[in-house]
């Protein structure tokens, strides 16, 4: 019964405007995730990613455009959008004379759901302490504490505005483990970050906002394939560097002596197969990071 | 500190769970000026050199202050606790946490959180809004147990009936002012307004109900003072006045209306 029909899109934003009286807000914002798409919203802070998800959770109103989560009018169906989602604000602020177990169980009683021992696994994968106040707690416990009660029941949309900003590797480990749980089973996620290598290991998809527009979108697989790989290579002798600038693919070909540059994009098989019939010393290839890569991939968009 | 599995349920439940020590706090406190009062009776009942000094001080002072029928037990009462003192303090706490119930959780930034849960921003507000009502009842409660179950051991005897008339005005200029900081709080999110203007409308309430006594014409004006229907009407003595009360509280709930109309429709905590 709660199949989505045909698939539609769990999000879809369409010409969305929103200004504020101090500035910033977004311009003109056009995106569409799908079920079971792991999107990851990427821009500086103040870009513009928080505004488009509190504009996902009704906190503030579009000055123009139209926004739909689930198929279902951001304003108008609100409350229905709001029983299917998870939300882990940016800046997580919580009632700090409560203990974890308190602000919890406050939370379950308002989703009128999950039941208690649901949620108190997820506190003790996280290792989480339930009975702690929350003013006596790091920041990283009080992050945890937002985790679990966005993840909660399991929703099929979670919106994680800088999900593992103040956690310590292993934590983020196990967020992302419980992304790509929710993907697997079909469920949304939609995860902000200024952090693209953070992005990029778990999204399908990245957006990156920059004074409030998109700039671009584009698939992680994509951006990986278009990688330029950078190529660097010594012989035996000068004789051998020949030969390399005309396969196909390679760019900014530099042989001085018996070494060897060069940049290769796409397939990296014509290079290895004339690397293979040479006499070769020393060989290092290295793959960009998705930062450079996306930075570089923008700026060639951007002539 | 905190309880080993505290548990919470309702937003209304939080608002008051959050509220606990203050709660303690300011019921306390009327206790402490009630059973003072109390202590001083006594020495005034019946001591016709104090009736003479009364007498001695200008009608405009006596009537400004409640001050009539000073050595009986309800005109004590009304010029000691009811005219001016209990009513203030109650509302003071009433403005105070009024104004926060809501413009305080966009404050603070925990409505972010709390509000991308299934909850309608009309149920918060009601909610919240009960949890202001709830307290002052409270506070009230606590000042006429006060009041009827020491009283007589002070020589002070008070019939329940006028002493419940008396304390509801009590309640009911908290509850109204209280009411309108919340509105105020929950229309623009700014905690500081609120609780200007809650405090403002208070005082001069107050100054608009009591002054006429003195000024004749301010008595055309005295309607629009919200503690003039409370406690103006000297319910101590007279009991309820039904009409009166209706004024107040339709003032009161026309203040939650607009609580709850202005809040849906503005973003929140930008």
């Amino acid at each position: 019964m709660d199949q989505p029909v045909a698939r539609e899109p769990t999000i879809v934003l369409e010409h969305v405007y929103k200004r504020y009286r101090t500035g910033g807000g977004v311009s003109d914002l056009s995106l569409s995730v799908g079920p079971g798409e792991v999107f990851g919203f990427l821009g500086p802070n103040g870009a513009g990613k928080t505004t488009v998800i509190r504009l996902l959770l009704d906190l503030i109103r579009p000055n123009a455009g139209r926004i739909a989560v689930f198929g279902l009018d951001s304003r108008l169906a609100s409350l229905q959008i709001r029983h299917r989602l998870g939300y882990l604000p940016g800046e997580l602020s919580l009632y700090e004379r409560f203990t974890a177990r308190g602000i919890l169980t406050h939370f379950a009683h308002l989703r009128g759901g999950p039941p208690w021992p649901a949620i108190a696994s997820l506190a003790e994968q996280m290792d989480l302490e339930l009975d702690r106040p929350l003013r006596t707690m790091s920041k990283g416990n009080r992050q945890k504490v937002g985790l679990v009660a966005a993840f909660m029941g399991d929703p099929q949309l979670l919106l994680l505005d800088e999900p593992t900003s103040g956690l310590d590797p292993l934590v983020q480990q196990q967020v992302h483990q419980e992304v790509m749980r929710a993907a697997t089973e079909g469920r949304t996620v939609f995860l902000s970050s200024h952090v693209l290598s953070e992005v990029g290991e778990v999204a399908d998809r990245v957006g990156l906002i920059r004074d409030g527009r998109l700039v671009a979108v584009e698939r992680v697989a994509e951006l990986q394939h278009r990688a330029l790989h950078q190529v660097d290579a010594t012989f035996t002798s000068a004789a051998e560097a020949r030969g390399f600038e005309t396969l196909p693919g390679v760019s900014n070909f530099k042989s001085t002596g018996a070494d060897l540059h060069l940049e290769v994009a796409g397939s990296l098989r014509p290079v290895v197969e004339r690397l293979a019939q040479t006499d070769l010393i020393d060989l290092s290839i290295r793959e960009p990071t998705l930062e450079e890569l996306f930075l570089a991939f923008y700026e060639q968009d951007n002539g | 500190m905190a309880e080993p599995h505290q548990s919470l349920r309702s937003i209304y439940e939080r608002a008051l769970r959050e509220e606990q020590r203050a709660l303690i706090g300011w019921a306390t406190g009327l206790a402490v000026f009630s059973v003072v009062m109390l202590a001083i009776f006594p020495t005034i009942s019946g001591n016709e050199s104090f009736s003479k000094l009364l007498e001695a001080y200008p009608e405009s002072l006596r009537k400004l202050f409640d001050v009539t029928d000073y050595t009986t037990g309800p005109g004590y009462l009304r010029s000691e606790v009811f005219s001016f003192m209990a009513p203030l303090l109650v509302a003071i706490f009433a403005i105070i946490w009024g104004s926060d119930l809501v413009a305080g959780e966009e404050d603070r930034g925990t409505i972010d959180a709390l509000l991308s849960n299934p909850v309608s921003r009309r149920r918060f507000v009601v909610e919240k809004w009960a949890a202001l009502v709830s307290g002052v009842l409270l506070l009230s409660a606590m000042l006429e147990l006060t009041l009827g179950l020491l009283g007589p051991a002070f020589k002070l005897h008070i019939g329940w009936a006028p002493l419940s008339a008396a304390v509801l005005g009590l309640a009911l200029v908290a509850i109204s002012c209280g009411s309108i900081a919340f509105a105020i709080g929950a229309a623009t999110g700014s905690r500081a307004l609120a609780r200007g203007i809650g405090a403002a409308l208070a005082v001069a309430s107050y100054l608009l109900s009591s002054l006429p006594s003195l000024v004749s014409w301010l008595r055309p004006v005295r309607p629009v003072s919200l503690w003039y229907h409370a406690l103006g009407t000297d319910p101590l003595v007279t009991g309820f006045h039904m009409g009166h009360l209706g004024v107040d509280l339709l003032i009161t709930l026309l203040a939650v209306l607009v609580a709850v109309v202005a809040f849906e429709r503005r973003d929140l905590a930008v």
